[in-house]
């Protein structure tokens, strides 16, 4: 057995990377509790209903997936299109994307009611259901982003004491084009698949139309880079240290811009089609009353357009804007805020619109009605704190920007 | 731009690659094995339902189709239905699986409206679970299995009915309507799953293997219709057309509930006389 010496430094912290720390285990902690009330009590303390089933968690859920997108649109950038001078991203990109997944899957551990009977989809398999697929390729594609990030791990000096490990993972470097490829199957099905998980349910005038899986999916395509982009800009900004060539951060900007827009224009045809020209009764009142009755519009108008679309497309496209990192760190921020209201909007505003039956009024039971419990934004924060510390270990700890030969 | 993008140079010999074809197609095979094949140690869990969804044309040629017919013009509102089916079924009378509304015709006449669990040929919760928790039985039934339901809640979002209840906690208050309107005939449900209406499935089967008909002996029919002081509903074998209520359907004039979405529901509502 080889002997490595490995020499301790002492650690190194700072007053604010302590107070970021704390802030990090206080969210963590906060989390903690709650999922300990959550699992002990049971689903009766959140405030969801048998009228609004879903709520927050699966609003998380679906923005943590959708957030998480860098990973496998980057990854084809550079393995399928063969541009190689996206690869100084990949690995923070992978890296983000590995992050929105686990977090996604805790979040839905917390939401099933039975979370000891979690592994249950790959037990039994209804190959009908979307969930069972979307279930499928959520935890296929964590195992090939696993895969893929594994040589980054064991790169670190921790692992130098076992060099067979890097050996391993220098061969799965080599199925790094491999997996990407088919990362980017798996992925582009479930990412349209969470759309189709709302645009299949006939029962909910609001959800049932084709245009969702399409509009999931250009979401979560312009929106995922933006966000590793302005995350690696964020940390340049915290370590002084240059982590991705900007030209390379430049382009992902302007895809994300470009790529909003493509979103925009499904949006504005999908609009037209149902509210305007295709309004079936059913859409119609759904849509008064969520209008009368819910903040709908104003989500829909000024967080999914003008802040999700609007802002971050002027500030991604505009020369005089898209050159200062400030900037684009807003823009992405924006255009992530854009992606969570929107899957709140269709999560909750599809559920307020109650079911219709009978065969004598319609409407006859009261539109839902929901807003979050205490305990279901303190698992949400939690949750976030997961994220949080995640990302500050994985940049303390990993070699996430390579040296550029 | 063009001298940037320069291609990856993919490493891979052919050894390579028909070691990775080999793993990959080796681990589906295993995969297959361990959950649904012959290796499986859930083998002995219930592997029937691990079967497709058989179409509805096929499950229509099976001896068996329960029904109901609903007869909105009888209906005078008592709820007994509702009463009746939370004792039998120890069901939460505030979140009943057996709802009674009151309505109104389009021309003002008042009516009642009462709605158990539609059992549709092609059930919408059915084809969203992601366990096959809720499953059709051969019957035509749409049933649940308790200790397969996850409690994702896909089937409540999706039922266009809202025929399905969560267990949101534990339920350990007493039941109201026990002993008065029933005995409590099957077990509690947990915490974290899904319930529905079963059209009294332990009383069919129970009758059925003692040689009674379900409709027209009262120990094989379910709770709800038994106890309609009214004779407003009536149950039985639909793919019988001398049951009961076949009679019923061959002689009203029916409508079933959302037909437009093609659920295409085992319960049917005779209309009141004076319209819809």
């Amino acid at each position: 057995m080889a002997t490595v010496t490995v020499e301790r430094k002492p650690l190194n912290i700072s007053p604010g990377f302590l107070a970021w720390l704390a802030f990090i285990a206080l969210c963590l902690m906060i989390g903690l509790i709650a999922a300990i009330q959550v699992f002990t009590r049971g689903l009766v303390i959140t405030n969801m209903s048998d009228l609004v089933p879903w709520g927050l968690w699966i609003t998380i859920d679906l923005s943590s997936i959708a957030l998480g997108a860098g990973a496998f649109t980057l990854s084809a950038v550079v393995y399928l299109f063969g541009i190689k001078r996206f690869q100084s991203i990949i690995r923070l990109a992978v890296f983000v994307g590995f992050i929105g997944y686990t977090s996604a899957l805790l979040t839905l551990v917390m939401d099933i009611g039975r979370p000891d009977r979690f592994w249950h989809p790959w037990v039994y398999w209804n190959v009908h259901s979307v969930l069972w697929e979307i279930t499928w390729c959520i935890t296929i594609y964590l195992a090939i982003m696993v895969l893929e990030f594994a040589p980054v791990v064991f790169e670190t000096r921790f692992f130098r004491r076992w060099p067979w490990l890097l050996d391993i993972a220098h061969m799965m470097h080599k199925l790094a084009p491999v997996l990407a490829i088919l990362g980017l199957m798996i992925s582009l099905l479930h990412q349209s698949s969470l759309g189709a998980t709302y645009g299949i349910v006939k029962s909910r005038p609001i959800w049932f139309k084709p245009s969702m899986p399409i509009m999931f999916i250009l979401s979560a395509v312009a929106v995922g880079p933006a966000l590793t982009m302005a995350l690696a800009f964020l940390i340049e900004g915290i370590t002084r240290k240059r982590t991705v060539p900007h030209d390379v951060l430049y382009t992902i900007t302007r895809f994300s811009g470009l790529g909003l827009l493509v979103y925009a224009y499904i949006k504005f045809w999908d609009l037209a089609a149902v509210t305007y020209y295709g309004r079936t009764p059913a859409v119609s009142q759904a849509l008064s009353m969520l209008s009368d009755q819910t903040p709908y519009n104003f989500g829909f108008w000024f967080g999914e357009i003008i802040i999700g679309i609007l802002i971050p497309v002027l500030i991604f496209l505009l020369p005089s804007l898209n050159r200062k990192p400030i900037n684009l760190i807003m823009g992405a921020a924006c255009a992530v805020i854009g992606v969570v209201v929107n899957r709140w909007n269709i999560t909750v505003s599809g559920l307020f619109v109650p079911v219709s039956y009978s065969p004598g009024t319609i409407y006859q039971l009261a539109p839902g009605q929901y807003f979050p419990s205490l305990v279901e934004w303190a698992v949400g924060l939690g949750i976030f704190g997961y994220a949080l510390l995640m990302l500050t270990l994985g940049i303390r700890y990993l070699p996430l920007f390579p040296k550029t030969k | 731009m063009k001298n940037k993008k320069t291609k990856v140079k993919v490493e891979l010999t052919r050894r390579d690659f028909l070691i990775m074809a080999g793993t990959a197609g080796g681990s589906v095979v295993v995969a297959q094995a361990l959950t649904t094949g012959p290796l499986s140690p859930f083998s002995n869990l219930k592997q029937g339902q691990l079967e497709g969804i058989e179409s509805s044309a096929a499950r229509s040629k099976n001896t068996f189709r329960w029904g109901m017919v609903i007869d909105l013009h009888k209906c005078i509102g008592c709820e007994y239905c509702l009463r009746a089916c939370s004792a039998t079924n120890d069901v939460d009378p505030h979140r009943p699986w057996n709802i009674v509304v009151a309505e109104k015709t389009s021309n003002g006449q008042p009516f009642f409206f009462s709605r158990p669990c539609l059992h549709c040929q092609e059930a919408p919760c059915v084809e969203v679970c992601p366990v096959k928790a809720t499953y059709h039985r051969d019957d035509g039934l749409v049933v649940m299995d308790y200790d397969r339901c996850i409690g994702c809640r896909y089937c409540e979002v999706a039922c266009p009915y809202d025929a399905r209840v969560f267990n949101w906690e534990n339920r350990t208050e007493g039941n109201p309507f026990i002993p008065t309107w029933g005995i409590g005939e099957v077990e509690r449900r947990p915490r974290g799953v899904i319930e529905k209406c079963t059209f009294c499935i332990h009383r069919i089967d129970a009758g059925l293997k003692q040689g009674m008909m379900p409709g027209v002996d009262r120990e094989a029919t379910p709770a709800c219709v038994n106890i309609c002081p009214v004779g407003a509903r009536t149950f039985g074998n639909l793919n019988d057309p001398d049951s009961p209520v076949s009679v019923v359907l061959a002689q009203n004039a029916t409508i079933r509930l959302r037909e437009e979405l093609g659920t295409e529901p085992n319960v049917y509502y005779i209309p009141p006389e004076e319209g819809l």
